[in-house]
């Protein structure tokens, strides 16, 4: 329990560093990796190759060195040979002697610049230096001196007055130099050697390091974002498929963690939006039931009333004509208007009806519901002196009476508003994808675009009754009619230049 | 994970930059003493043990009041050691006057008397340019010695004795001995003597030769710590090839003008203290207790307040 808190907790915090922020640190790190084995790289090959140039360094003076050792022993044989031989062959001795003490000086300062970076070998050619000095100085130069004035003495002193002894000290200080020179070639070489090798440990294990980090940052890459968002997208995608309860889990406080909470108060307010608009579809059925109810149940009781008082203006007109005098018109009002109510009436509950009542759904051909129509429209059609083309139409399914109700209503509109002259009507059908879509074109006096959408609400009228006779629910019972077979009705218009309302019908199955 | 992952890059940056080798430049100061000069002073020595022991003497009580010396011990023979100084690779050394005359000024003829020997000899060096400093009270003069046995058998008692020796007489010497005058020169001119040979030999290396029998006699100094004992008899010389040696510093007047007056002030104070019984002593204590002369030196300079 408390561990799992801890966990939680650790999770938390790790999740809290914002994305950028980590892919920063990790890039930061890879590359202050790769730099650092490039470092050690670059540190490596500069010691081995400082190592290379001491060790030609100490070859050079083991070089140097012998070339002294040499002029020395050269020096002291040419010495002996020149104090032990006669007059003419002594010149001959003592040349390369000569040459030798000329040279040595040179040999000498080279040692001393190829050791200068090696204390203790310095101090030893240092004492070589000054040994070679003693004997150059305190040895040879007096016994060429003394050989040249008194050969005889120079011959004695050259027996046990040790010139060999002072060379063989010389000798054992080169050989020492050599040996610690040596040392020193090697010591560089193992050092150079063992970081070389280092390096290569650390290359090596620095580019699996790389690697490793590589992987690492991929897995986690696939972990902390690709995953996340893939979540995201499936709860998208479900949320698309109308599963609007679909949420994603938030565990994080990085930018995924925003779209994650992004995404979910999406789908709250989706969810919530969807269930309103449910109850208030619900609230608008129920209360369109019940003013169906209303309208049927009021036209239908009103007509009684309706039928009894025309009843009663036809007696009084009958019976007392006589005795009303000029009051015949008044009488001739009431029947007027009596008649107009029960129209209104009558339009009212059929509109009521109309959307209520099952359909009696049956295949048929759209031509004879026209026909019937047509026939229903006669008399207007003849007294507007009409011209009504019919194309060729398919057969649909439709409830024969509603359907033939809707070409009656929309062929008489389109004979009732004329623009004054002969009606021109055309009757027409086309598929449209699973449906079929009817039109009735004419050449009336058309109407604003923006009363297109107005024009099929109930008792919606454009003109005045005086113009054009009516009730101003005949597009109202289209368009329920057109509903109810899962079709809809619209119109194309333009003032002055006629309309054309179209509405679809299923077409047949198969 | 990301913290080990920055400190194992921190620790590889570190191992990266380390083993770089230091090595720290050595600075070696030296201080110099109060000399008057700054060209130290160059002092040789020739190449037997009393003539080091002599260096060293002179070389540490001119150290304890200041001058700067280097000592080039075991230089050579006087013909050598000379000729080096003529030449310039050295300022000073300690050489025996009777050698000096006989062997460096070729004068054969040279006085018996130490102090005109002397005299003749800072003649002969001041005409170079060199001169003499004070000479030592001591006297190491060469003598030839036979062991006991050989002088009883042969009934030897002066040099001119060895005539009755029948054959050769070897006589174990230093290599010098065969040209000079105090050697077979001055032998075979005094006392007519034909009958010796020279055996080259290390000076010190006589002794060991005599004992062994390899020579029959031997050149020696008369201040040879092995003639403490008696084991030895020394042939006298009526002829008196062999001069007396009285030591005296030889010194460049360039080397005395630079040093200044305590140069010859301190050498002085040392010749002085050297008596024939403290040099026998001294070498005795070098030669047979094999004590190493700079130790020996010094403790008779403290002895003598000359440190």
């Amino acid at each position: 329990m408390t561990r799992a808190r801890e966990g939680d907790r650790r999770v938390r915090r790790t999740l809290r560093t914002p994305i950028t922020t980590r892919v920063v640190l990790l890039s930061a790190t890879a590359s202050v990796l790769v730099g650092t084995v490039l470092v050690v790289l670059i540190v490596a090959v500069t010691g081995q190759r400082d190592a290379a140039r001491s060790a030609f360094r100490s070859q050079e003076a083991l070089t140097a060195g012998n070339q002294l050792e040499k002029s020395l022993i050269t020096i002291e044989n040419g010495l002996r040979g020149f104090v032990a031989s006669g007059a003419r062959s002594r010149e001959r001795f003592l040349q390369p002697a000569t040459r030798a003490l000329a040279a040595y000086p040179r040999d000498l300062s080279r040692l001393e610049g190829l050791v200068a970076d090696d204390p203790g070998q310095q101090q030893r050619v240092d004492q070589i230096a000054v040994a070679i000095d003693d004997y150059v100085r305190l040895w040879a130069r007096p016994l060429i001196e003394l050989g040249k004035t008194r050969p005889d003495s120079a011959r004695s002193v050259v027996v046990t007055n040790g010139g060999r002894e002072r060379l063989d000290g010389i000798n054992r200080e080169f050989a020492s130099l050599f040996a610690r020179e040596r040392q020193v070639i090697r010591s560089r070489e193992d050092r150079a050697e063992q970081r070389s090798s280092r390096a290569i440990g650390f290359g090596v294990g620095g580019l699996v390091l790389v690697l490793i980090l590589t992987a690492a940052v991929t897995l986690y890459l696939r972990r902390a974002v690709v995953r996340p968002v893939v979540t995201v997208a499936e709860a998208t995608a479900r949320l698309a498929s109308g599963e609007l309860s679909a949420r994603v889990p938030i565990e994080r406080h990085d930018e995924l963690g925003d779209l994650a909470r992004g995404f979910n108060a999406m789908a709250d307010s989706l969810e919530q939006n969807r269930a309103e608009l449910e109850r208030s579809n619900a609230e608008l059925k129920r209360s369109n039931a019940e003013l169906d109810q209303f309208a049927s149940v009021t036209s239908h009781d009103l007509q009684a009333p309706l039928t009894t008082i025309s009843m009663y203006a036809e007696l009084i007109e009958r019976r007392h004509a006589a005795d009303l005098n000029g009051g015949i018109a008044l009488v001739d009002g009431i029947r007027s208007a009596t008649q107009e109510a029960r129209t209104l009436i009558r339009d009212l509950l059929e509109y009521s009806r109309a959307g209520r009542r099952p359909l009696a759904l049956e295949e048929v051909p759209a031509g004879e519901l026209v026909g019937r129509a047509l026939e229903a429209l006669a008399g207007p059609i003849t007294a507007a002196h009409a011209q009504v083309t019919v194309d060729a139409l398919p057969v649909v399914t439709a409830d024969r009476a509603s359907v033939t109700r809707v070409f009656q209503n929309l062929v008489g509109n389109a004979v009732k508003f004329t623009a004054g002259r002969s009606p021109d009507v055309a009757i027409g059908a086309e598929p449209a994808g699973r449906m079929w879509r009817f039109w009735v074109r004419d050449n009336g006096i058309g109407m604003e675009p923006a009363d297109a959408e107005r024009i099929f609400a109930p008792f919606k009228r454009l003109h005045g009754e005086e113009a054009y006779p009516g009730t101003g629910i005949g597009l109202a019972i289209c368009e329920r009619v057109v509903a109810q077979h899962g079709g809809r009705i619209w119109v194309t218009s333009e003032p002055g230049a006629g309309s054309e309302f179209s509405f679809t019908l299923p077409a047949v199955e198969g | 994970m990301r913290r080990t992952v920055l400190a194992v890059a921190l620790a590889v940056l570190l191992a990266g930059c380390g083993g770089g080798g230091g090595g720290g430049a050595t600075a070696t100061t030296s201080s110099s003493g109060d000399g008057a000069t700054d060209a130290p002073l160059r002092m040789g020595t020739k190449n037997f043990p009393e003539a080091v022991l002599l260096g060293e003497l002179y070389a540490q009580a001119l150290q304890a009041k200041g001058v700067r010396v280097v000592l080039k011990p075991n230089i050579g023979s006087s013909e050598i050691i000379h000729e080096a100084l003529t030449g310039g690779a050295l300022d000073i050394y300690p050489e025996y006057i009777g050698v000096l005359l006989s062997e460096v000024a070729n004068d054969r003829l040279r006085p018996v008397d130490p102090r005109a020997a002397y005299r003749a000899a800072k003649a002969f060096e001041e005409r170079q340019g060199f001169t003499l400093l004070a000479m030592t009270p001591f006297s190491d003069s060469n003598a030839l010695a036979v062991t006991p046995g050989y002088a009883r058998k042969h009934g030897l008692r002066t040099i001119a004795d060895l005539r009755r020796v029948p054959g050769t007489v070897r006589v174990g010497a230093p290599p010098e001995f065969a040209t000079r005058f105090e050697g077979l020169v001055g032998l075979g001119q005094r006392y007519g003597l034909r009958n010796l040979r020279a055996t080259p030999l290390t000076i010190g290396r006589q002794y060991r030769a005599l004992d062994s029998g390899r020579v029959d006699a031997a050149a020696v100094f008369t201040t040879d710590g092995q003639l403490v004992d008696k084991r030895y008899v020394l042939l006298d010389d009526p002829r008196k090839v062999f001069g007396t040696q009285h030591v005296a510093p030889v010194v460049s007047r360039a080397a005395l003008r630079s040093h200044g007056p305590q140069l010859a002030q301190v050498a002085d104070a040392v010749s002085k203290r050297l008596t024939a019984s403290a040099m026998r002593r001294m070498n005795a204590a070098v030669v047979l207790d094999g004590r190493d002369p700079r130790a020996v030196a010094d403790e008779f300079l403290r002895g003598a307040n000359l440190k």
